[in-house]
């Protein structure tokens, strides 16, 4: 990477100056004792010892109301409106009666322990789940109005509409210009190679790539570091225009300094997209994120404002989850 | 006698074991190719790449054998690869998951295990029967069912080797299955698919059996496809068992002549395997 360590905390406070101030919130609230000052990157960030008690099965019990969500699932200006979306693979009932909505030029951060749904959930919004063999998804799914489960759906103008970027760095074997101009061709946006080198170009550049790769670009994609790859495969995404960026754990195969600048360049996105984002590690949704959704079970426990679920969790599992208490 | 002990002594006997049984393959294997070599280049020489087969105690060679040998070959992988190919890209992709494909994947197992004969009986009767007299025609057929099943194998393996996680990169950006096959799967899996493309080669280049019910032989040059043709495996098959010294002696030759081209075939493949993964093998 030619960008220095110093030069990206400084990106980092001049973009970001309200990002840190809620994640100072944030922190506060939960932890006293840590540095406010300090960025938090990775895992190092919540102090929070476990009190010892394993409550989620008894607090599942306790919760009154059965399927009712805690918090406001729904928003005004909604790209996607989900309504009781139930997903089974084979016999298993994976999520269970979900109701959420994604805002526009919105991050929306979903977290939960493993095997909860959330990358379930991610995967309906593109409809990813028809790959898998022996996976029914009910309920609506509606963009901009209209239904994506409706049989006339053609799911490629869906997923040309909805781009998605992976847990693991999966570039083609090919070069990064041919990885980035993918896209575009597979969907006939450009003849001209001069429009295509244009995309190309663009795109590698909001992904805040272009100054690293632009004498390489005939190179193999594979033949980058992790983080480069993966602002490849968001560049690649973007290379299409899409409304709405899907994202599943995209830093959990990153180190802290790559995992910085997805973030920082999750928050240029926003301004475009709306992003949905999958991940594990609480710090990384109160940072990046407007809105919160916490999974439990398939169940979609709590959504709300970023800062309100971690600030202020109404439910008992919420809260249990993100203090640390388990998952 | 303690356990540490007992441990040792069944490593030492394991380790014993499998060496031995290295030891003797490597032997067979050693053991052939010294008889081939020591008794074939006594009759390597220009004569036999450049005259047909003579008549018992005349001079001359095996091209006849060796023209009508490629000549088949080459058909019989033209017309299996492309089908195999197919299959075994429906195996990997379209019907990963489904009924059809465990029982066409069970069906495959069985024709490739299945003795060659009975290939070149099911040809007989199919073409032989059918038009009446044997022809190269027919032995290409013959080694193109051979071809089939190995090419659908491979395929399906090298295909299943690309990560998941590129397949669903491209199926995400609203890539078609079949875009996705050609322009991200294939090229991921081009070298795999090309070593399986010239195994076949090497496996049905060496195929007598097929052969004696689908083409026979001819002891003249002859390039008509509706005809019976030489070919170096049922030339050998004749010649060793005849009692004329140079038939015996052609017949050695020709199978070091065989077992050669078999030889460069698989260390091709190995070489192109390393050629065309320019990351170094990162696949594997």
């Amino acid at each position: 990477m030619t960008t220095s360590r110093e030069d990206l905390g400084k990106d980092s406070m001049n973009d970001s100056g309200n990002e840190v101030v809620q994640e100072r919130k944030t922190v506060d609230a939960l932890s006293a004792s840590d540095d406010p000052g300090r960025r938090h990157i990775g895992e190092g960030g919540l102090n929070l010892k476990p009190s010892g008690r394993m409550p989620a099965l008894t607090s599942l019990e306790q919760r009154s109301g059965g399927d009712q969500t805690v918090g406001q699932f729904s928003v005004e200006d909604a790209v996607f409106s989900c309504r009781d979306v139930n997903v089974f693979y084979g016999s298993k009932h994976a999520l269970k009666n979900v109701n959420i909505d994604v805002a526009r030029k919105q991050v929306l951060a979903m977290i939960g322990p493993s095997g909860c749904g959330k990358s379930t959930f991610l995967r309906c919004l593109n409809r990813m789940n028809d790959t898998i063999p022996g996976a029914r998804v009910t309920g609506s799914i509606k963009l901009d109005g209209s239904d994506i489960q409706a049989k006339g759906q053609d799911v490629v103008q869906l997923r040309a509409r909805v781009g998605m970027v992976f847990q693991k760095p999966n570039p083609f074997p090919k070069s990064i210009y041919d990885n980035v101009a993918y896209g575009p061709r597979i969907h006939g946006i450009t003849r001209s190679r001069a429009d295509l080198d244009d995309i190309v170009c663009t795109s590698l550049q909001r992904a805040g790539l272009w100054d690293e790769v632009k004498d390489r670009l005939n190179r193999p994609g594979t033949g980058l570091s992790g983080g480069q790859q993966q602002r490849l495969c968001i560049a690649r995404a973007i290379a299409i225009q899409p409304e709405v960026i899907l994202m599943d754990e995209p830093c959990s195969a990153l180190d802290p300094i790559a995992t910085a600048r997805v973030e920082d360049l999750i928050e240029v996105l926003r301004e475009s997209y709306a992003i949905v984002i999958v991940t594990h590690s609480m710090q990384q949704a109160a940072r990046v994120s407007q809105r919160t959704a916490y999974f439990h079970m398939g169940e979609l426990i709590e959504v709300g404002e970023t800062d309100r679920v971690f600030t202020n969790p109404r439910h008992r599992l919420t809260e249990d989850y993100i203090t640390g208490r388990f998952g | 006698m303690n356990r540490r002990t007992i441990r040792k002594i069944t490593n030492g006997l394991a380790l014993c074991m499998s060496g031995l049984a290295t030891a003797i393959g490597l032997f067979c294997l050693g053991a052939i190719l010294w008889t081939l070599i020591s008794r074939g280049v006594a009759g390597m020489s220009i004569a036999l790449f450049t005259q047909n087969t003579p008549p018992p105690g005349g001079t001359g060679g095996i091209l006849n054998a060796i023209y009508g040998s490629v000549v088949m070959t080459l058909i019989g992988i033209l017309i299996g690869a492309p089908i195999g190919m197919l299959a075994g890209t429906y195996l990997a992709e379209y019907g990963r998951a489904s009924r059809l494909s465990s029982v066409i994947r069970f069906v495959n197992d069985v024709l490739l295990s299945a003795p060659s004969i009975i290939v070149g009986l099911f040809i007989y009767e199919l073409l032989v029967v059918r038009m009446g007299h044997f022809s190269a025609l027919a032995g290409a057929v013959a080694l193109a069912v051979i071809a089939i099943p190995v090419t659908v194998r491979t395929t399906e393996d090298m295909l299943n080797l690309v990560p998941q996680g590129m397949k669903d990169a491209s199926t995400a950006m609203g890539a078609y299955p079949w875009r996705t096959i050609t322009s991200i799967i294939y090229p991921a899996a081009r070298s795999g698919i090309v070593t399986g493309l010239l195994l076949a080669v090497a496996r049905i280049s060496g195929e007598t059996a097929p052969l004696l019910f689908t083409v026979l032989n001819n002891q003249f040059w002859s390039t008509n496809l509706r005809a019976p043709m030489a070919n170096l495996p049922v030339v050998i098959f004749q010649f060793a068992l005849s009692p004329y010294k140079n038939w015996q002696q052609l017949a050695w030759s020709g199978a070091l002549l065989v077992t050669l081209a078999i030889l460069i075939l698989s260390i091709t493949a190995r070489v192109v395997v390393s050629a065309l993964n320019p990351a170094g093998g990162k696949q594997r």
